[in-house]
């Protein structure tokens, strides 16, 4: 039986202070893939962090070259500015291959409430499209998410780039009063035990493969997902099948 | 996984691979104030060793590290699976007493003592530090391995005090832990300069890069695969180490051939 693989977290291009060799194009993030034996991946731009969401998104379509095997991720900024969430945004998202949605609001310098996104955030629920909460510096707090998740408790919400220490004391509480609260494998399954621990008390429904990659070895998290002390059918679930599910659901 | 090399299939075809086993150099156990560790026992610790061909386990319990517990707390598991764990005898440079008696007390558990840790970071006093003396003397005498926590940029345990204890202390064997993470040019320099002193990978491999340098640059046989064990999981360290290794000699000197050398005989490594 072969496990499939949809990775939910990969950038394209390179970091400011530097990367180690990065995917700049999408023919070399294919190769990786291939190479891997990665089927499909949610992407994003490391521009729409570092540089600018405006164009950050751009160079997200650019780059994808319309690859049937990327899955695009824009960041979004509060829609009072008119940056990003403008006329026809839903429309735009289906013709550019964008199925969810990520923020960083520490670095992009807003508050992630419902005074920002309210009307917004409704339409992400009715829509089911993901959002992409990434913990890496910059990214949210989880006091953000809390408080997020207290005013949009039906928001479908990806919880990415775990911290190194273990967060199992912040994660567990989500999982278990938040039913469309999803952890991101990567970091999770560094932790030794956390990763089974989350599916045995919450199902393997809410955990989703993602490698992290370029900043992080997709062997570590293959790896540990191929080996994991987990039900073959729950591997397939994490590997590929959730992600699937989610994306599938997306109305744009 | 299309991986050309063979060793790196049959890891992901198989979970371990018989023939090419793993040495933890750097590992914990118990449970701790800010993480949930769900595996922190020596039962599950064992059990997770089992899984990934994991053949030894050197650690310092997290009760001999953030408490007064002492090091009977570390021995005292290691008996429980002899042939699966050893132990750092733990010395914390604010109770220097305790320490001494600990050290004078080494032979009568020397069937699970494998060397001396410092967690001069968390500790707060640097390696050079008088409390710590007697234990570099002793490591030293013995030609024991040396555990230290190390960072980057740390006035506690950072590159340029690592350059001072191996230069003083030649015969004790160092072991950078976490080797001065983000100082990666200053780790393998004193990885070059000194004979006496090691790469350790533990908080190294959850980033691509520092080990593909490593190897380029200070090379293999100087560096020893650590975990953290209970912190951090065997098969995705494991698949770290095969993401950035492609030889199939580094792999091995890596995972195995360092370690045995150094445990057997610490003198001649
Ligand atoms: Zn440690």
């Amino acid at each position: 039986m072969e496990i499939k693989f949809f990775d939910a977290n990969i950038y394209l291009g390179t970091q400011m202070l530097g990367s180690y060799k990065p995917a700049v194009k999408a023919s070399e993030l294919l190769e990786k893939m291939d190479e891997l034996g990665i089927e499909k991946a949610l992407v994003y731009h490391m521009s729409q962090f570092e540089y600018s969401p405006e164009e950050g998104n751009k160079m997200l379509v650019e780059t994808m070259e319309g690859s049937k095997r990327l899955f695009g991720c824009w960041t979004i900024l509060p829609p009072q500015t008119e940056e990003i969430i403008t006329e026809d945004f839903f429309g735009r998202m289906k013709k550019n291959r964008v199925f969810a949605l990520n923020l960083f609001p520490v670095h992009h310098r807003f508050l992630l409430k419902g005074i920002v996104f309210g009307q917004f955030f409704k339409e992400l629920i009715k829509r089911k499209i993901p959002l992409v909460l990434s913990m890496r510096e910059g990214g949210s707090t989880w006091e953000m998410i809390y408080s997020l998740l207290n005013e949009f408790p039906e928001l479908l919400c990806i919880i990415s780039d775990l911290g190194i220490w273990g967060v199992d004391r912040y994660t567990f509480p989500l999982l278990e009063k938040y039913r469309n609260v999803y952890l991101e494998s990567g970091v999770l399954s560094l932790h030794e035990g956390s990763f089974e621990m989350a599916i045995k008390k919450y199902g393997a429904e809410r955990v989703i493969f993602g490698s992290g990659f370029p900043e992080k070895y997709p062997e570590a998290a293959m790896l540990h997902l191929l080996h994991s002390n987990i039900s073959a059918a729950d591997k397939m679930k994490v590997a590929s099948g959730n992600l699937e599910t989610i994306i599938s659901g997306v109305k744009l | 996984m299309k991986k050309s090399l063979q060793l790196a299939k049959d890891f992901f075809k198989y979970g371990m691979v018989k023939d090419c086993p793993v040495y933890d150099m750097h590992g914990h156990m118990g449970s701790h104030y800010g993480i949930y560790f769900p595996s922190s026992s020596a039962e599950k610790m064992v059990n997770a060793m089992k899984q990934a061909n994991v053949k030894k386990l050197v650690f310092s319990h997290h009760g001999c590290l953030m408490s007064n517990a002492g090091n009977q707390l570390s021995i005292r598991e290691a008996r429980k699976f002899p042939e699966y764990l050893k132990v750092y005898c733990s010395v914390n440079p604010n109770y220097p007493e305790l320490a001494e008696k600990d050290l004078a007390a080494f032979d009568e558990a020397n069937d699970v003592y494998a060397g001396i840790k410092m967690l001069a970071d968390y500790h707060k006093r640097p390696i050079t530090d008088a409390g710590y003396k007697k234990a570099w003397e002793f490591a030293n005498k013995r030609k024991l391995p040396v555990l230290l926590h190390t960072w980057g940029k740390s006035v506690f345990d950072g590159p340029e005090l690592v350059g001072e204890v191996a230069q003083k202390y030649p015969d004790a064997k160092i072991l950078m832990g976490h080797s001065c993470h983000g100082e990666w040019e200053k780790a393998v320099g004193l990885a070059n300069k000194f004979k006496n002193v090691y790469l350790e990978l533990t908080a190294v491999l959850d980033e691509r890069g520092p080990l593909e340098k490593f190897i380029e640059e200070a090379g293999s046989k100087k560096i020893f695969f650590g975990t953290d064990m209970p912190w951090f999981s065997y098969h995705n360290y494991i698949g770290a180490v095969l993401g950035a290794a492609q030889k199939e000699e580094d792999i091995r000197n890596i995972f195995y051939i360092n370690a045995e050398k150094l445990l057997k005989s610490p003198g001649d490594a």
